[in-house]
């Protein structure tokens, strides 16, 4: 076991845009001044959802939904080793990870479109009342994701959130991913200044 | 026999919990009266006050920032340049028929503007300003 690339550029550069962008949204939630800078904040999370979508098949290998989207069973036998106080290691996503990967994607996608079509008055108030439940649902995985983040961390005796940073895992040499994928990153960054610019006009 | 469309429209008001903007104005003039005894609700109080500019917010310093001059107009969002429909009810009759929208927006728009809380009593001059402005 030594520090392997795990992790390339898109996951790691969307991953903390989606935190940004979230963050923001929440905070700027009950403001009429701050108005852009929410439905800015939260085209920059539909935009990074919507770009992982594909990149879940076309990325490198811990970023593509086969390697970590898994039944309810192997999310249970993850649980229970947390529990046991002695985790399965995995390389690139736990099955409970994968999980929030999942939830997270997809409640960013339905928060942001059901915003979108508020700030264009496609729809009645309902459309306020399922945006703010789908967000407070959002708040509530992210809470999970945390604690789980936290606690892995702490049982593997591996800085989760260091790894999300740098992409580097403890790993065996020949699990590596050949490259960070750096061009795809600047696609991203290209994708989500276009898109959330478009959703916010 | 006759009772029947009457109660459907009852069942139906209750179903949408429709409120009309006199049990709305009432809330607030119970309210505010029970802070000042004899308080009587005025639409020009209101007025005065939508016109008001208040020194807390450049972008937005008054209610006729983004709803103009009039509620009967559609307004503009300051900040985004969206369009706003008219406050006033003659112009827009689903104003005032939700209770918790109302104190919603009131919490939202006065901590924002105004720069705090806004009083039963504003309340109440506000939003029978609203429902009687023709």
């Amino acid at each position: 076991m030594q520090k392997i690339l795990v992790w390339d550029w898109p996951v790691r550069l969307g991953h903390w845009l989606m935190v940004g962008g979230f963050i923001l949204a929440w905070l700027t939630s009950e403001s009429e001044s701050l108005r852009l800078v929410h439905v800015l904040s939260g085209g920059v999370v539909v935009a990074v959802a919507l770009f992982r979508l594909p990149w879940g098949f076309i990325g490198s290998r811990y970023a593509r939904f086969v390697d970590f989207v898994r039944g309810p069973g192997s999310v249970v036998d993850y649980l229970r080793s947390l529990i046991r106080l002695d985790p399965d290691h995995h390389t690139g996503h736990n099955p409970a990870g994968g999980w929030a990967i999942v939830l997270l994607l997809g409640l960013g996608i339905a928060t942001g479109l059901v915003g979108w079509a508020m700030y264009n008055e496609l729809g009645g108030d309902w459309l306020e009342e399922l945006h703010e439940g789908l967000a407070a649902t959002m708040l509530t995985v992210v809470f999970i994701h945390v604690a789980g983040v936290i606690s892995g961390s702490l049982l593997h005796g591996e800085n989760l959130v260091r790894a999300m940073i740098t992409g580097h895992k403890q790993g065996s040499p020949d699990a590596a991913i050949a490259s960070a994928r750096p061009l795809a990153a600047i696609i991203l960054i290209a994708w989500v200044g276009v898109a959330a610019w478009w959703l916010a006009s | 026999m006759r009772a029947i469309p009457a109660v459907a429209l009852l069942l139906a008001s209750l179903a949408c919990h429709a409120e009309t903007p006199q049990q709305i104005r009432q809330i607030y003039v119970a309210e505010a009266s029970s802070q000042q005894a004899g308080f009587t609700p005025s639409a020009k109080r209101g007025e005065a006050f939508f016109r008001q500019r208040f020194a807390n917010n450049d972008k937005m310093p008054a209610c006729t920032s983004c709803h103009t001059d009039s509620p009967l107009n559609a307004g503009e969002h300051a900040v985004t340049g969206k369009s706003i429909k008219p406050l006033a009810v003659a112009a827009n009759p689903n104003r005032l028929s939700d209770p918790a929208k109302v104190e919603k927006w009131f919490g939202r728009n006065c901590k924002e503007v105004v720069g705090r809380a806004c009083t039963p009593a504003e309340k109440a001059d506000f939003v029978t300003f609203l429902s009687e402005v023709r």
